[in-house]
Order: C-alpha cells, then structure tokens, then sequence
C-alpha cells in the first residue's frame, strides 16, 4: 500500500501511455484491417478486438506494481461479494446486486479497484452461469462502470452520499450497461448495423434492463451508506488508507 | 462419459477451444458452418450425456428460430424480393444470411457449453498462473468465495427468518430491504475474514520465489503428439482461409467459391481439428477394447 501510494503519479503516466498507445495505433489498425478482411464478421471482430484492449492497460498495470497480499485480498472479496449477492436476494427474480457493488467498490477503493472489481465478477460469474461470447462485453461493462465511479468521486464530480449514487447507479446501468450489452447482442447475431435493429434490441431488452437498473437503485439507497462505513472502518482498522486521497480531494 | 481429451494438458485444452471458438466465430460459410454445428454437438453429448441433448432441443433449437427470424425482420438487403410486409422487402439473401448466423451462435454457444466442461478454473488458472500471477490469485479466491459465501448467507438468512426477517415474507419492498440486512451482514463477515486470510497468506510467504502451482499437469508425448496435430490443422484452414476457401458473400446476392480438389482437403482438416476429442475418445476407447480382448 506505501509503495503503491508512492508511485501514485508514475502509475497514471504508464496506463495513460498504454491506453494511448492502443487507442492511437492498434485500434485503427484493427478496424483497418476489419474493414478490408473481413466481410460480414468484421462489425463483432472490431468491438471485441477494442473492448479487449480497453481492457488491458488496466490488468498490465496491476500486475507490475505487484500488488500485496492484502489488496489482492479484498479485492477477491468485494468481487465475490458482487457475485454471491444474488443468493441474497433468491427470492426477488432478476435481482442483480453486481453493478451496486461494483459502484461500491470503486468509490471507496478508487477507479483502479472498482475496474478490476468489475471485471472479475464479471469473468467469474459466467462460471457459475456459464462462459459464452458475452463474457467480454460484461467484463468490460462492469468493469467500466467501477473505474468511471471511482474517478468521478475522486475528482469531486460526484458525491459519495446515498441518493446522487444511486442515481448514477441506475443512469449507469441504463446506459452502460444496457447500452452496450444490447449493442454487442446486435453484433453477435446480425452482420450489418441497422438503427431499427438496434432500436428492437434496445425495445426488446427494456424489461429486462428496468428490473436491473431498478434493482441497482434500491440497492444502492439501502446498501451505499452502511457498507461505506463498514469498507472505510476496515481501511482505517488495518491501515488499507492511502494519504493520497485527501490531497486529490 | 470418461473424456480422453479433458485428461491432456491445458495447453491443448485451450489451444484447441481457442481456435475452435474463433474459427466458428468467423467463418460464414455453410460448409464450415455445418461441420461445426454438428461437431459441437457429437462433442457436447459426448461430454454431458442427456443434459446435452435437452440443452439442445430446449434452449438452443428456439434460439436457432429466433435468431434466424430476427435477421430477415431487420436487415432489407439482398436482389432476391421474396415478398413485401408493410412495405419492407424480405428478400431470400437476408433468410439465409438469418440461417447462416443463428447457426453460427448457436454452434458457439453449444462449444462454449464444452468449454465449461473440459477447462475448469484449475486449469485456466493453472495456465495463466505464470503471466498474470496477481490477477489469476485473485481468480483462484473468487472461485472459492464465492460458494463460502453463498453458504454463510444462507446461514445469515436462516437466522433471520428466526426473527421474522426473512426475503420470503413482505411486499417486494420490504423483502429488498431484509435482503440487503443479510447482505451488509455478509460484508462484515467476509472482510474481517479476508484481512485475517492476507496476514496468513503473508506470514506463510505469499510472493517469495519457487514458490508451485497446487494443480500439476504433465506435458508427455501423447500432448506433444495433440499439439503438433493441433498446429498442423489450424495452419491448414487458417491457409485455406487465406486462399478464400471459406469465402462467402451473402449481399446483395450469394456468391460462393465452386468446390475443387483443394476446398475438399481444407474442409477435411476444419472437419478434423473440430472433432479432434472425439477422435480420441475414440481411438483411446478402441484401443482399451483391443487390449482388454487381448487378456
């Protein structure tokens, strides 16, 4: 933890190198090469081969700082929290705590943690329930929505307090995570993008996605407050609290 | 059924998954497409017996019709105009374009059902324990999370229900808000056990060199043999791919390659490398049989 708080700004430098390295050259490269090699795949090749490398800055970073064994632990826990919270809520159907906890994790544990929290219970939770072209797109999603949390509260931008969480909690999962879901659903079986197929995904998908944003506000509302506090008096307990947050702040 | 190719090592496992996944991905062309459907599913029944065959007919056969309705409904390309709907064309290239790629993901879908089956989380982290040593621990403790979790807040649930609190009783409100009493009461379970678990895994060494991955898989002659078959096929369709053997165009009209001597021997290796396990099932099972009516 010392040791990450240290190289705090070096951190940054090498991921925002990374992700401007992908997003600069290999990602139009790959939709150059799409384009010209492929013919009616190369609107799912494209998407996955970005969501991919999105992804990687993200997990290179952590595994070169080698992080320690008690962040790796509660990282694993906030993960499996995300993923074994349905059996909490067995009774209520499609009651998904995932994004809450992930929003969670991020505003306390800052963007780089909400990120990999994201990522992992979505990797993990298709063992459970199954791995499939989709694994991607969750992980990313998920993922995406930790780290935006995570910045945003560390920029100011957003307040920890309960009612404008659970706000973007459900714009987030409208918009992040029914929005690109459904898009990648689209690419998956159809080979050209069209606006009305895309509208019918979106039309067809908006039950669905209600249930899932309602479900992420109400947790959010109940849940946002005490595990905030729970997570912040187990940062101060064993000293998992880094001085750099109240300068950022 | 006992499964040959589950017992070789995970490179081979996931050499095979990988190429199998993506080739079925990508290739559009109907003889590709057929070899893989139907080697996805000798392969699954061979893994998963009955469970197989009714994931097959009730899942995935709507998923095939559905997929190959949505296409048809939506995309208005194509020369052929079968017959008007509210002033939409339905032509027959965006029929059989909806065919050809309800097949396509559903034959994913049913290879990544035997992906489930054959590469288990050991192996996966077994082969990726080396490249992403943090993030495959951080696998490896979800997994086990994840189940410890799920018994303690049935634990938790059942205590509550003692005192009336259960997600069972109560408008959906009120059954939303004892779920998340019994889930605030897992977290503070869970993280004053992690932190006891990370000063265990400290004090016994965590991140000191030599240290060994738990699972141990050899790499013998019988996985040499699989991976230098694997590599030779995969360059077989991947130099097929590349001298257009697989390529078809669907719009505005179908246009496909005719058939010669060197198609036929592209097919044979797609064919081959898709039904590789099964082969060796086979092959391991006639071999037992020899050898058993030897005695």
């Amino acid at each position: 933890m010392q040791a990450k708080s240290k190289s705090g700004g070096k951190r940054l430098n090498k991921r925002t190198l990374v992700a401007s390295a992908l997003i600069l050259l290999v990602i139009p490269a790959t939709i150059v090469f799409g384009i010209f090699v492929l013919n009616d795949r190369k609107y799912y090749l494209i998407s996955l081969l970005i969501i991919v490398y999105t992804m990687l800055p993200f997990f290179m970073v952590f595994e070169k700082r080698k992080p320690q064994a008690r962040e790796i632990v509660v990282i694993s826990v906030l993960a499996a929290l995300a993923v074994a919270g349905r059996v909490a809520f067995f009774m209520l159907p499609q009651f998904k705590p995932v994004v809450a906890l992930v929003i969670i994790a991020g505003v306390c544990f800052g963007g780089e943690a909400g990120f990999l929290v994201g990522a992992v219970s979505g990797f993990v939770s298709n063992f459970f329930f199954g791995q499939g072209p989709w694994t991607p797109w969750q992980m990313f999603c998920f993922g995406i929505i930790g780290f935006l949390a995570g910045v945003l509260v560390q920029k100011g931008w957003l307040s920890r307090n309960r009612v404008p969480l659970s706000i973007f909690g459900a714009l987030a999962t409208l918009l992040i995570y029914g929005g690109i879901i459904n898009l990648g659903s689209l690419f998956m079986t159809t080979p050209h993008f069209t606006w009305q197929g895309l509208l019918a995904f979106y039309v067809s998908a908006f039950p669905m996605d209600l249930v899932h944003v309602a479900s992420t506000f109400a947790v959010l509302l109940l849940l946002s407050k005490p595990m905030m506090e729970k997570l912040e008096r187990i940062k101060i307990k064993y000293g998992l609290i880094e001085p750099e947050p109240e300068q950022a702040l | 059924m006992r499964d040959a190719f589950s017992r070789c090592h995970p490179v081979v496992n996931f050499t095979y998954f990988t190429a199998v996944l993506l080739f079925s991905m990508f290739f559009m062309h109907p003889v590709f497409l057929g070899i893989s459907l139907a080697a996805s599913m000798v392969y699954a029944i061979w893994l998963n017996g009955g469970r197989a065959i009714r994931f097959q007919f009730l899942y995935m056969l709507p998923m095939l019709l559905l997929v190959a309705l949505i296409n048809p409904a939506f995309n208005h390309e194509g020369m052929t105009i079968l017959v008007y709907v509210n002033d939409n064309p339905i032509t027959l290239e965006s029929i059989v374009y909806g065919v050809a790629s309800a097949v396509m993901f559903v034959s994913v879908v049913i290879w990544f059902s035997c992906y489930n089956a054959v590469m288990t989380s050991d192996k996966f982290i077994y082969l990726f324990g080396r490249v992403i040593p943090a993030l495959s621990l951080i696998l490896s403790m979800v997994l086990r999370f994840v189940p410890k979790f799920k018994a303690q807040a049935r634990v938790i649930s059942n205590a509550q229900k003692c005192i009336g609190r259960d997600v069972s009783n109560g408008n959906l409100w009120t059954r939303a808000r004892n779920g998340v009493k019994i889930l605030s009461i897992l977290v503070t379970w869970a993280l004053e056990n992690a932190i006891e678990t990370a000063d265990s895994m400290r004090s016994r060494g965590y991140g000191l060199k030599g240290r060994t991955s738990f699972s141990h898989y050899r790499f013998g002659q019988r996985d040499k043999l699989l991976l230098t078959t694997l590599g030779l096929l995969i360059f077989c369709v991947l130099a097929g791919a590349l001298l257009q053997e697989n390529s078809i165009q669907y719009f505005p009209y179908i246009k496909i390659n005719a058939a010669t001597a060197r198609s036929v021997l592209v097919y044979t290796a797609y064919f081959l490398l898709c039904m590789l396990p099964v082969g060796l099932n086979i092959w391991e099972e006639w071999t037992w049989r020899r050898l058993y009516s030897k005695l």
